[in-house]
């Protein structure tokens, strides 16, 4: 059994008429990059601020480092956050911030520490600017650079990539899976299923406060569900075919020539089968396996929008 | 190394690097001597009949404090909203605040950089009082030295507690106007001096001659051991009950 560092039991945010979160159960074992998915206002950032420590938990436990938090005795130390915006002072510059923060820690060699940690996340160690006239790409690396401040055992990021271009977006991974190697337990939330696969080796999907589902990575591309990329001629001709003789209808038409059939219950061989008989030309037809996104939208009841 | 004196070190440094502190400090110094030359061309002798420009520092410390709006207030007031809400405002909290006890130790080390700050304001007020007597009245006495001792320390303490007073109303209201407005009436002493009168008609003691701004701006013989134990009272009984909801309410405080 692997050390669990962050545990959580019937874990409850009410807000005054909002249940943000509600009974959810997790533990996060040493070592995991533990991804927490789901959409806008599914209660990702209200989950995070509690094991945070920023805000007080209506109901349930919170277990971290073997200690429970009870009351107001904290326990989050050896802990890096960075929910919703990073905090800084915008009238200071990047080094001045997190200068602060160091202080605040108790850090010694803070020059040396500071100029790796901005190195480490891409900013220019010299630059004097405000943090008010930073990019919002800028400040997000900043942010990442203060969750890192202090070498913390677990880092908590709330939807990381948030504002980053492609490259950034990439090296963020990059210095993320590298953090992983040298040991650090990573709770990290995001809205795209398809991002975190990249990282994440297990993945808690919240909806409407709910832990809907928690599954590893190889779970989770098992389960992963199939489609049926038919091409052919015609699509329009072809269609009620499959309609009638296969009773297909969980199906779109990408274009004339590319259909995805999404229903299960048909085989390869019976669709050929048809269109044969049918005398229709079959350029390809390959099975594949359903998207992630399409997953993840499937469990919290919105695949139909995944079509539009 | 003890959080409580890391998180402390944070604000003084914040508190050092801080242009606001530094922007009040210098217009109040500049409004100070400004306001010692207009008192002398346009000098009238009060109800005893003694000019402020023959006051000793002293005397003249209390004629000014005395005087609503109190501007040694006000500047207490604008910058004790301003140091707590720039942080809030900036989220910077959620960068330590997780830290174990950090709740409490944040806020104690708020009310000592207001305790600081209130220092360099009398500091300043002083300094001011002593260069615009001695230029404008051509008189920089001070009068007994045992006196001007228990009057500073006296108001020194019934000035943090306000400070302490603003702070918590800043906490729970967590918006610069808002607290900004609250601050105004406070330091008008509107409240004071309504409590005051309605006490005077329901019974004959005088229990709101100790509330804070009331204490602050009345004018008292620092000679009596009564006033003195009247000050210490007032500041010590608002100082502590207002650090304590102010522990109390950031403990349950829900961050954004
Ligand atoms: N302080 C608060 N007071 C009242 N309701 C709140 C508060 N904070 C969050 N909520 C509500 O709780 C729910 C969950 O919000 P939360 O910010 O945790 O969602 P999220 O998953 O982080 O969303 P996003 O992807 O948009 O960041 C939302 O319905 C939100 O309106
Ligand atoms: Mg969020």
């Amino acid at each position: 059994m692997s050390e669990a560092i962050i545990e959580v039991n019937q874990l409850t945010k009410q807000f005054k008429s909002n249940r943000a979160v509600y009974n959810a159960d997790f533990k996060i074992s040493k070592g995991e990059i533990f991804g927490l998915i789901g959409k806008n206002g599914a209660g990702k950032s209200t989950l995070l601020k509690m094991i945070g420590g920023l805000i007080h938990p209506s109901k349930g436990e919170i277990h971290l480092f073997d200690h429970t938090v009870k009351g107001n005795h904290t326990y989050f130390e050896r802990m890096g956050l960075l929910i919703e915006n990073p905090g800084f002072f915008p009238n200071y510059s990047a080094y001045k911030n997190l200068e602060l923060i160091a202080i605040s820690y108790g850090l010694k060699n803070r020059k040396k520490h500071i100029f790796e940690l901005l190195e480490l996340v891409g900013l220019d160690k010299l630059n004097k600017s405000k943090v008010k006239n930073y990019s919002m790409g800028m400040k997000q690396r900043l942010g990442i650079a203060a969750a890192l401040l202090g070498s913390p055992d677990v880092l908590i990021l709330d939807e990381p990539i948030n504002g980053l271009d492609p490259q950034g977006i990439s090296e963020i991974r990059k210095l993320i899976l590298k953090l992983n190697i040298a040991g650090m337990t990573i709770l990290i939330s995001s809205h795209i299923l398809e991002e975190l696969s990249k990282v994440a080796t297990k993945y808690a999907i919240i909806h409407e406060g709910e832990i809907l589902e928690i599954i590893s990575t190889e779970e989770l591309l098992l389960q992963c569900e199939e489609r049926v990329e038919l091409e052919v001629d015609e699509a329009n001709i072809i269609i009620p075919l499959l309609e009638n003789d296969l009773n297909i209808n969980n199906y779109k038409v990408l274009t004339n020539q590319m259909i995805h059939i999404y229903d299960t219950h048909v085989e390869n061989k019976q669709i050929i089968n048809v269109l044969v008989e049918n005398k229709m030309a079959v350029h390809s037809i390959t099975k594949y396996k359903q998207s992630l996104e399409q997953y993840f939208l499937q469990r919290t009841g919105r695949e139909g929008e995944s079509f539009d | 190394m003890n959080p409580l004196i890391n998180l402390l070190k944070m604000e003084f440094n914040r508190f050092f690097t801080n242009n606001m502190m530094y922007i009040l400090l210098v217009i109040f110094m500049a409004f100070q001597v400004f306001g010692i030359f207009m008192i002398k061309q346009y000098e009238q002798p009060d109800q005893e009949g003694i000019l402020l420009s023959t006051m000793n520092e002293s005397q003249f410390i209390q004629a000014m404090l005395s005087q609503t709006p109190s501007w040694v207030m006000m500047y207490i007031m604008v910058f004790s909203v301003y140091f707590y809400m720039s942080e809030y405002n900036a989220g910077f909290y959620k960068n330590y605040i997780s830290m174990k006890n950090a709740r409490i130790y944040s806020v104690i080390s708020k009310i000592l950089i207001l305790g600081l700050f209130t220092l360099l304001m009398f500091i300043v007020m002083l300094v001011s009082d002593l260069i615009g007597r001695a230029i404008f009245f051509e008189n920089a006495a001070i009068g007994d030295l045992q006196y001007f001792f228990k009057l500073l320390v006296g108001q020194f303490l019934l000035h943090w507690a306000f400070a302490i007073v603003i702070l918590c109303i800043t906490m729970l209201l967590k918006n610069m106007i808002a607290s900004i407005i609250i601050g105004l009436v406070l330091v008008l002493n509107v409240f004071g001096v309504a409590v005051s009168l309605l006490e005077s008609l329901v019974w004959d003691l005088n229990l709101s001659s100790y509330l804070l701004i009331n204490t602050i701006v009345s004018v008292m013989d620092f000679n009596e051991l009564q006033t003195v134990i009247h000050v210490v009272i007032a500041a010590l009984a608002f100082m502590m009950l207002f650090s304590f909801v102010a522990v109390r309410y950031k403990l349950n405080e829900d961050l954004r």
